[in-house]
């Protein structure tokens, strides 16, 4: 026997069962969805948070002022730790680590294998500030000695078997023309999924000092591309440590004083997800995707409950009896309402029942999609915004019809017949054009976003990025570039090769630079002979890096923008931060194409080893073999880790792809969910008017002309709704383009398409409800009368 | 104190065009235990007069006093709680609720009242009996003669003993041997000292009532007694 509200709602649904399944699919793809979107946040959300020292642990940034207003940097000095620990009580650890894109990959040998691995140097607190809990080491030692290593234990089981094994044993590692050994001093478990950097071994920063002959050269002065941690001991106010540390810069250096240079601290856990900063204020990074998401689960939930409103509030009709039934005998408004809410909460706890079935159904697509292995795991929190979703989804849904239902006067209602107020007819269209204006929405993002994709496809980059291979070098192959590159040039298939630091793409190192008075921010990509060639660039002025000019050591080539920001009337032969001008290439998108071209020059530098390759397009995979052939000739045992420039290319908008796919699954269920609510709608109006249907049929209206009549007052919603949300698309829309430098041109077709099919889904509910009505037998509705 | 009194009472109807005088300047008394009919053709305002007494729909001017308390300024849940506690009502249709079996039908109001399960149950049970209606407990209204659905509508009218008892046109919707059952149950509670207040258009039914009150468009016209009938 079920208790009494579940009873009382169990018969309910049983009366009205297309209600009920129109309601329970409604309500379960929300909440599928909300859940879903859940899973992804508390997943970003969670990253880097599993410090130990989380809450007290920091990274250090500087703004600095530009003529371009205030410039925000995680590179900082490597100087400011070592202060740090001395002239800052209120200190627990600190550490200066190098970034991880600092560096290509390494090669470590060891007992005759060799491993490509992601390396990083640190301070010996590394270990202490951040949690890697070490299986082999203790935190406080494990990075003293300049020729120690720290490994994970993934690496020390491939290279030693075991991470005890390891201990004590020798690695060599080499990078580019690199090569050191060292003595393995610890493992540490691995840097788990949910890190912002990724790396597999740890090297003690004094090492990497000692190797640039770095203790004696570094000033105050100079601009650190190095990251400084810190954790605060317990109890010190981070506000007055804020304070401090923001004039600690100045005590240092005048030339800091005088660029407006400034240190401020991060949370590191803040760092993920709030990643960006204009004119030195934090603007958002990833938190904005976060938000976006969290928005469109809400709305699909509204869209969801707004079915729900409107099928309760249109079967009005068939319970309000009840209502003044139960009014006479004493029940109480609130009593009603409470009822109501019971049977929504009641008829939401059922969905997420449903919801969760189908969240497992597509969690495996929807991980690959998001490129994150998700899964339900029912721990508290879990449970308590599963519980705290269907909750607020039931009351959100039952709210209205429980007003609305439980106002009515009891004497008014006694005979089942429903008062008609404007008011409430009101709302009803108003929901559905809420539901519709936000289907609208939902498919112009879709034609946007994938618009805007298509743009970043087709738009010139000012390079050929076809048939480009990309990989570092390492080994004996690193150490004679020159001869390794001639001899990659003479193989069959290969167009040009050359090679740059740190990989074509991306952001480069900038440094201020000035030319007669003038400063500009300067990007500088350190090259090879032939990259122009290789890479399809275009010379404006001057020439190419040639070896047989001697002085190109001493050269440079320069970008447009450049020119254009200094306003360089002839630039070609012109000194610039000590080097001459040889060449000017025209402006190319080496970042993505949310970053405008930034002034950029290129330096030459032969010993770099992440090479490109242009390829011959007929023979890649012949030519790619012959090239692993070479390799392992300058390398016996090396693997070649190659990539194509044109997956790193798209790699580039991966969030963007992410967004285009779920803004059209969103925007599928948002349309169906909100056409089954017309569906259920069509159905009790037609029900509602089946004696006026009748009526207008023995007088002689047409079938076609009693569709007509159904679906006219459903269609001037829908046109209301696309009306409303046109312009509201458009204004966000806008907003998420403005996030592209160069971005696609609004074209009338967005609007028309997502109105039009809006438009015809709508239609297409509707008249086959209106179909059959029109079709029915007049006697039958008016001998029903 | 009076059961009932009533002073001046007003009832309009207002659509946008047309205002339309349901109850004129109606004053009458009721003792407690009496039986009083309310007669008059269609349209006259029997039901809006029974509507207003029962709090079922607010007065538009006058006074209108319920167990010697005014209740014309009484709030929605003033009224309700009013109703729950001292009221019962029977309606020309019935009025059970299809989705309650009649166990459940006739065991709200004590729900409202907040009565607990297991005294529910035995005061249930008991009207039941009285009403012939226990072995029907477990139907739903849907399985039940017209006759049996308004013994159930009384028997949810007194399962909280109201002092008053609302009857409105009760055997309209039955046949006559059922509708004398029905008329016979009311004298019987009246009898037992529960005042009953039954509107009705037919004088047969009214003969069972000791004072007949008679309204024509909105106005009491005329009171008298059974001894005057």
């Amino acid at each position: 026997m079920l208790p009494y509200p579940l009873l009382l709602i169990y018969r309910n649904f049983k009366r009205f069962k297309s209600t009920f399944f129109i309601n329970l699919i409604g309500l379960s793809t929300g909440l599928a969805c909300a859940l879903l979107i859940y899973l992804w946040i508390s997943d970003e959300r969670s990253f880097d948070r599993y410090h130990a020292l989380d809450g007290r642990l920091y990274q250090v940034l500087e703004n600095r002022r530009t003529a371009a207003g205030i410039e925000t940097q995680t590179g900082t000095v490597p100087l400011l730790a070592e202060a740090l620990r001395r002239e800052m009580p209120e200190i627990e650890f600190v550490a200066t680590t190098t970034p991880v894109p600092f560096f290509p990959a390494f090669t470590l040998a060891a007992g005759g294998q060799h491993l490509t691995a992601v390396a990083k140097y640190a301070d010996p607190s590394f270990f202490q500030l951040f949690s890697y809990p070490l299986l082999v080491g203790t935190p406080a030692t494990v990075l003293r000695d300049k020729h120690a290593i720290v490994l994970s234990e993934a690496l020390a089981i491939k290279l030693f078997q075991t991470p005890q094994n390891s201990l004590g044993k020798a690695v060599e590692w080499q990078m580019a023309d690199r090569k050191q050994t060292c003595l393995v001093a610890g493992v540490f478990a691995g840097v788990p999924r949910n890190s912002s950097e990724q790396f597999d071994c740890v090297l003690p920063f004094a090492s990497f000092k000692d190797q640039m002959q770095m203790s004696e050269a570094i000033k105050w002065d100079d601009d650190g591309p190095f990251n400084t941690y810190l954790a605060l001991k317990k109890g010190a106010d981070p506000a007055q440590f804020q304070a401090k540390l923001a004039g600690l810069l100045k005590t240092k250096s005048a030339q800091a004083q005088a660029r407006g240079r400034t240190l401020f601290v991060r949370p590191f856990s803040a760092g993920y997800l709030h990643g960006t900063y204009e004119n030195g204020v934090a603007t958002g990074g990833r938190i904005a995707y976060v938000r976006l998401f969290a928005l469109i689960a809400g709305l699909i939930l509204v869209i969801a409950s707004i079915n729900f409103m409107n099928l309760f509030t249109a079967k009005a009709s068939r319970r309000v009896k009840e209502v003044g039934i139960r009014k006479a005998l004493g029940a109480s408004r609130a009593a009603l309402v409470g009822q109501y809410l019971t049977e929504s909460v009641v008829m939401a706890l059922l969905a997420l029942v449903v919801a969760v079935g189908l969240v497992q159904l597509v969690l495996p697509q929807f991980s690959a999609l998001t490129g994150k292995p998700l899964a339900l795991r029912w721990e508290p929190q879990l449970v308590g915004a599963s519980l705290a979703l269907a909750l607020g989804t039931g009351l959100l849904a039952g709210s209205y019809p429980a007003f609305y239902l439980s106002g009515f006067q009891p004497a008014a209602v006694l005979k089942g017949k429903l008062p008609t107020r404007a008011g409430d007819v009101w709302t009803r269209q108003g929901l559905v054009v809420l539901q519709f204006t936000l289907s609208v929405l939902f498919i112009v993002a879709v034609v946007v976003v994938n618009a805007q994709l298509a743009f970043v496809q087709r738009q010139p980059l000012g390079y050929d990025k076809a048939h480009v291979l990309r990989f570092d070098t390492g080994g004996k192959a690193a150490r004679q570039q020159a001869a390794f590159l001639s001899e990659v040039k003479k193989l069959p298939g290969v167009v040009q090769a050359s090679s740059v630091l740190g990989g074509f793409l991306g952001g480069r190192y900038v440094a201020e630079m000035s030319w007669r008075g003038k400063r500009l921010p300067v990007g500088t990509m350190l090259v090879n002979y032939d990259l122009l060639e290789t890479m399809g660039l275009h010379l404006v002025a001057g020439r190419s890096f040639a070896p047989q000019f001697r002085a190109d050591s001493a050269g440079i080539i320069v970008n447009q923008a450049l020119v254009a920001g200094l306003g360089m009337p002839d630039p070609v032969g012109q000194r610039l931060d000590g080097a001459r001008i040889v060449g000017v290439v025209r402006d190319f998108h080496y970042e993505s194409l949310h970053e405008k071209i930034k002034p950029l020059l290129l330096r030459l530098d032969p010993q770099i080893n992440t090479v490109l390759v242009k390829l011959q397009p007929s023979a890649e995979q012949a030519t790619i073999a012959r090239l692993q052939q070479l390799y392992a000739a300058y390398n016996p045992g090396f693997t070649l880790d190659y990539t194509f420039l044109d997956a790193d290319y798209q790699a580039q908008y991966v969030a963007e792809r992410r967004v285009a796919v779920l803004a059209r699954y969103f925007a599928g269920l948002a349309i169906l969910i909100s056409a089954l609510g017309l569906l259920g709608l069509a159905a009790f109006t037609a029900e509602r008017r089946r004696k006026e249907i009748g009526i207008r049929k023995a007088l002689g209206a047409s079938e076609l002309g009693i569709v007509w009549l159904l679906t006219s007052s459903l269609t001037r919603l829908v046109v209301v709704a696309i009306v409303l949300a046109l312009p509201l698309s458009y204004l966000l829309l806008q907003r998420w383009l403005e996030g592209f430098a160069y971005r696609v041109a609004w074209q009338w077709w967005y609007f028309a398409a997502a109105g039009m099919g809006a438009l015809l889904i709508a239609w297409l509910t509707v008249s086959v409800q209106a179909w059959r009505a029109a079709r029915r037998n007049p006697v039958l509705s008016l001998r029903a009368e | 104190m009076l059961m009932i009194k009533t002073e001046n009472l007003e009832k309009v109807y207002r659509t946008e065009e047309v205002q339309t005088k349901a109850l004129h300047h109606v004053s009458l008394t009721v003792e407690p235990g009496e039986f009083v009919a309310i007669m008059g053709p269609s349209g006259c305002g029997k039901s809006t007069l029974l509507n207003l007494l029962g709090l079922l729909d607010e007065p538009d001017g006058g006074s209108l006093q319920l167990l010697g308390t005014e209740t014309s300024r009484y709030s929605e849940r003033q009224r309700a709680e009013l109703r729950k506690r001292s009221l019962g009502f029977v309606f020309q249709s019935f009025n059970l609720i299809d989705e309650l079996t009649v166990f459940e039908n006739v065991e709200l109001p004590l729900r409202y009242l907040g009565v607990g399960a297991a005294e529910r149950r035995q005061r249930v049970e008991q009207v039941l009996e009285r009403m012939q209606l226990l072995h029907r407990r477990n139907h739903f209204p849907l399985q039940l003669s017209g006759g049996q659905q308004q013994r159930v509508a009384v028997a949810r009218a007194v399962v909280n003993a109201p002092p008053l008892l609302l009857a409105d046109e009760p055997t309209g919707n039955l046949d006559s041997a059922s509708g004398h059952d029905v008329l016979g149950l009311l004298t019987e509670l009246n009898e037992a000292g529960t005042t009953v207040l039954m509107v009705t258009h037919s004088e047969h039914d009214a003969r069972y009532a000791r004072r007949v009150i008679r309204l024509l468009d909105g106005q009491v016209v005329l009171e008298n007694s059974r001894s005057q009938f």
